[in-house]
């Protein structure tokens, strides 16, 4: 037998096992892109799998896809601008002191079950997160902001104190602790998500695992949980408005890979991905690929300890933020879409039709480094040439897109600055633990908003704050945001707002780089995808045409 | 052979119950904990979480709460995942991974087997040099720049197999060539250097001066003594390819058992790293016993016990 028979012997030997093994497997091949013209049926890649999909417990954005196409919260976003708009709400009215909010819920709503859906649901949703043995990750949405939710979650017997309640099957009130600008855009996150009580009751926390009792009150409900490899939605017939969904099916297959699901895309295997890898944006940009690039209500930059010398000093976190390339940052290394920041707060908020970032100041910082500008503020700090500054200890968690963010920074500051740096990484675990112990000096960080207002990087900054990391503390401040947060007036709280962060932001406690956008791949077929600022995914108006 | 059975057996579970302490500690002993999340966790629900997965008991305890599990072959619930238990994982990941391990492994033994065969043959000749260029080429190409420069040509430029999963009968080409290219090449060096040895021996010589046929003299004679080498390691790779690979899997999006093994590890998902590391083991374990006793139907001059 020559060599070239005997492994084409053994390669078709091969062949037919494989053949064989496979004969008896059920074929469920997933729907194809362009397939039978008509089958409004799609097939979208997600990268990772979710922690969970209980809207009630988790906090993970990898949640997202899943839970915003399966269920609806009081109020959700349009998916033409993004803007708020009535979810299973209709309507809603705010009292004039601002402390009770009263909904109104649409008719004849039902569960994907085909069960009526009532204000009481919502109550035992509530009951449900602020019961600890829940573990609900964000159960600060409603002990920071709901009258007796606080106490419900310290002593399980004070269920008439919750301020929140159905007076009727149609009408839920809430009362709040203090007047919340924000509150409206609180109850469209997903923790206010009703779930069924019937479901829960039966099936406990495995509730999620089939998708039988994954019961749901969506524009989608689940139809397959096949768990690491997708989640499979069909068209909820019960959903009050699914007479405007289009989609039939949508499959999320988990791909972990995004090289492997550009791949996929490119040769129409599926309809989209949730994320394209970074090596080849660069060549998407250029082509008709399908490239969204969405901005997103968050910010990257770099914690730096504020209560330890020498970054304790404002002018020494001015040095390091002169010196940064934020511009070579996100055009040459990153290739990310992001836009550069001089403060925390990303833009996008408007109050009657003012942005909110309209007319703020630069804060000195230029989108490229001023290596001029750094060298003098270091000097002025103590430190000319960055003679006798320590090693400056630069970290960061274990990741390849902010590995590479960090050496191109280490890099600036020995460039820009003359002193040395020092890396280190960690696992996330490991060094979120040391981040909050404040065994750091400069490190990775940044925040992905929780609901659509300034608010949420304002409050970063307080003194007092649990994710204070950085360390940073100015009464002044503080007494701001304290006071924004109270004014009902949204005009006057977005122009308090607007003095805290010019206040903060003027002494560097963090290192901004940039404001983040996301990067999708969606088949031009594909049409009426919205992906909003917080990163929800909505195929509620999605279709494939022709 | 009971005697050897059963001797076998103790100490094969004194070294699991090893692994699985040595496994506890280190595990316990690496910073960081389960519950790390993108944001924090306000401290009651923090609490609330210690409390369900019982983690605020002290450590002999949690210890002996998981070997008490064991027993009853639960490997408890997901730390990570909530509703998930780590039986999930295994019952819903070890379909995929063992039937595409399975296949890996009989194309390995038909392809590895011969070519080692045919190499020794003709040593020194070309079919030799052909066989060792493919072989050292499996050895020293990462399966993952396999699976990568496979799944270019084949799946994006040239169309002919899926890029993903392990949907059609074809999906399964390209995982089997990556994943088993390695071990591929492995069998085939060892098959061939193990039976050059075997041929320069006497007794092949006897073989031969009885007028035996080549083909008689290798598959009845030189074979039965250079199999043995090739079944040592076959324990290890059974178990290494049937327990499913990380890199393999998650760049064709199997959803087998290979991704929990790493991933359970960096989200410090305790049951999920005990309870793999547990199934790994008791599987190596098995593999290897199965292996001895293999050696004794090859060759009877092997004495077990």
């Amino acid at each position: 037998m020559t060599i070239r028979k005997m492994i084409a012997a053994a390669s078709l030997a091969a062949l037919a096992l494989t053949l064989g093994a496979c004969a008896d497997e059920p074929s469920d091949e997933p729907a194809k892109s362009g397939g039978q013209a008509g089958a409004q049926e799609i097939v979208f890649a997600l990268h990772n799998t979710p922690d969970g999909i209980d809207p009630n417990i988790t906090s993970n954005s990898f949640a997202a896809p899943i839970i915003f196409n399966t269920f609806e919260c009081l109020v959700t976003y349009s998916t033409t601008d993004g803007a708020l708009i009535p979810g299973q709400a209709e309507s809603w009215d705010i009292s004039d002191d601002g402390l009770t909010y009263t909904f109104h819920l649409r008719e004849g709503l039902k569960w994907s079950d085909g069960s009526a859906l009532t204000a009481s649901d919502f109550v035992y949703s509530a009951q449900r997160v602020l019961t600890p043995s829940t573990t609900a990750q964000y159960v600060g949405l409603y002990t920071d902001y709901v009258v007796g939710a606080q106490e419900l979650y310290d002593d399980a017997s004070q269920t008439d104190g919750l301020g929140i309640k159905a007076a009727d099957d149609t009408t839920l009130t809430i009362e709040l602790k203090a007047p919340t600008p924000f509150f409206i855009d609180i109850v469209g996150m997903w923790a206010w998500s009703p779930v069924q009580q019937a479901t829960i009751e039966a099936n406990g926390d495995q509730w999620t695992n089939e998708a039988a009792s994954y019961v749901s009150n969506g524009p989608f409900k689940m139809d397959e949980v096949n768990l690491g490899e997708s989640y499979v939605l069909v068209k909820n017939p019960n959903y009050w408005d699914a007479a405007n969904v289009k989609l039939e099916k949508i499959t999320f297959r988990m791909i972990p890979d995004p090289s492997t699901a550009l791949a996929a895309f490119e040769g129409g295997e599926i309809d989209g991905q949730l994320t394209v890898p970074s090596s080849d944006i660069a060549r998407l940009k250029t082509s008709d690929s399908g490239l969204v690039v969405t901005p997103a209500y968050s910010t990257t930059w770099y914690n730096i300890n504020n209560a330890k010398a020498p970054y304790d000093n404002p002018l020494v976190r001015k040095a390091l933020s002169l010196a940064v390339d934020r511009e070579a940052l996100v055009n040459e290394v990153l290739q990310n879409g992001g836009t550069p920041a001089f403060s925390p707060v990303a833009p996008g908020y408007s109050v009657d039709g003012v942005e909110y970032s309209e007319g703020r100041s630069d804060f000195g910082l230029s989108a490229t480094a001023d290596p001029e500008a750094a060298k003098a503020a270091l000097a002025e700090a103590g430190y000319p040439g960055g003679e006798g500054f320590p090693t400056l200890q630069l970290s960061y968690y274990t990741d390849d897109t902010v590995k590479l963010m960090t050496e191109a920074l280490a890099d600036q500051f020995e460039t820009n600055l003359g002193i040395n740096v020092e890396i280190s990484n960690e696992d996330w675990a490991v060094y979120y633990d040391n981040v909050q112990a404040g065994n750091y000096e400069v490190g990775a960080m940044g925040w992905g908003a929780d609901y659509f207002h300034p608010m949420t990087f304002l409050q970063l900054l307080q003194t007092d704050d649990v994710n204070n990391n950085v360390f940073y503390s100015n009464l002044e401040y503080d007494a701001l945001v304290i006071q924004a947060q109270a004014e009902t007036d949204p005009a006057v709280a977005m122009d308090l707002m607007r003095q805290a962060d010019e206040l903060s932001a003027a002494e560097y406690p963090v290192l901004c780089l940039f404001y983040r956008a996301n990067m999708m791949l969606v088949s031009p077929e594909l049409k009426g995808v919205y992906r909003t600022v917080l990163n929800n995914l909505y195929f509620r108006s999605a279709y494939l045409e022709g | 052979m009971t005697r050897y059975i059963v001797k076998r057996l103790g100490t094969s579970l004194v070294t699991l119950l090893f692994v699985i302490l040595l496994t506890f500690v280190l595990m316990h002993s690496v910073p960081g904990g389960p519950f790390a999340q993108e944001k924090e966790a306000p401290p009651e629900v923090l609490d609330a979480l210690n409390a369900k997965y019982h983690l605020d008991q002290p450590l002999v305890v949690q210890f002996f709460e998981y070997l008490g599990g064991l027993l009853r072959f639960e490997l408890g619930p997901s730390f990570k995942y909530t509703g998930r238990t780590v039986n999930d994982f295994i019952v819903n990941g070890a379909p995929f991974s063992m039937r595409l391990g399975l296949i890996t492994l009989v194309f390995v033994l038909i392809a590895a087997i011969p070519m080692g065969i045919l190499a020794a043959r003709r040593n020194g000749r070309w079919p030799d040099a052909v066989v060792m260029i493919i072989a050292t080429l499996g050895i020293t190409i990462p399966s993952f720049v396999a699976a990568a420069g496979l799944m270019y040509v084949f799946a994006y430029r040239l169309n002919w197999v899926p890029t993903f999963g392990l949907d059609k009968p074809t999906s399964y080409i390209l995982p089997v060539l990556a994943l088993g290219g390695y071990s591929l090449s492995f069998l085939a060096r060892l098959m061939r250097s193990s039976l050059l040895e075997v041929m320069g021996q006497d007794y092949i010589r006897t073989a031969r001066a009885k007028g035996l046929s080549e083909v008689r003299v290798i598959t009845r004679h030189a074979l039965r003594n250079a199999i043995i080498p090739v079944l040592t390691v076959l324990g290890p790779t059974v178990a290494g390819l049937l327990t499913g690979s990380f890199v393999i899997e998650k760049i064709f999006a199997i959803p087998g058992m290979g991704s929990y093994f790493v991933d359970s590890v960096t989200q410090r998902d305790y049951t999920t790293i005990m309870g793999m590391t547990t199934f790994y083991a008791a599987f190596l374990i098995t593999m290897v016993f199965v292996v001895d006793l293999f050696y004794r139907l090859v060759d009877p001059r092997i004495e077990l016990g």
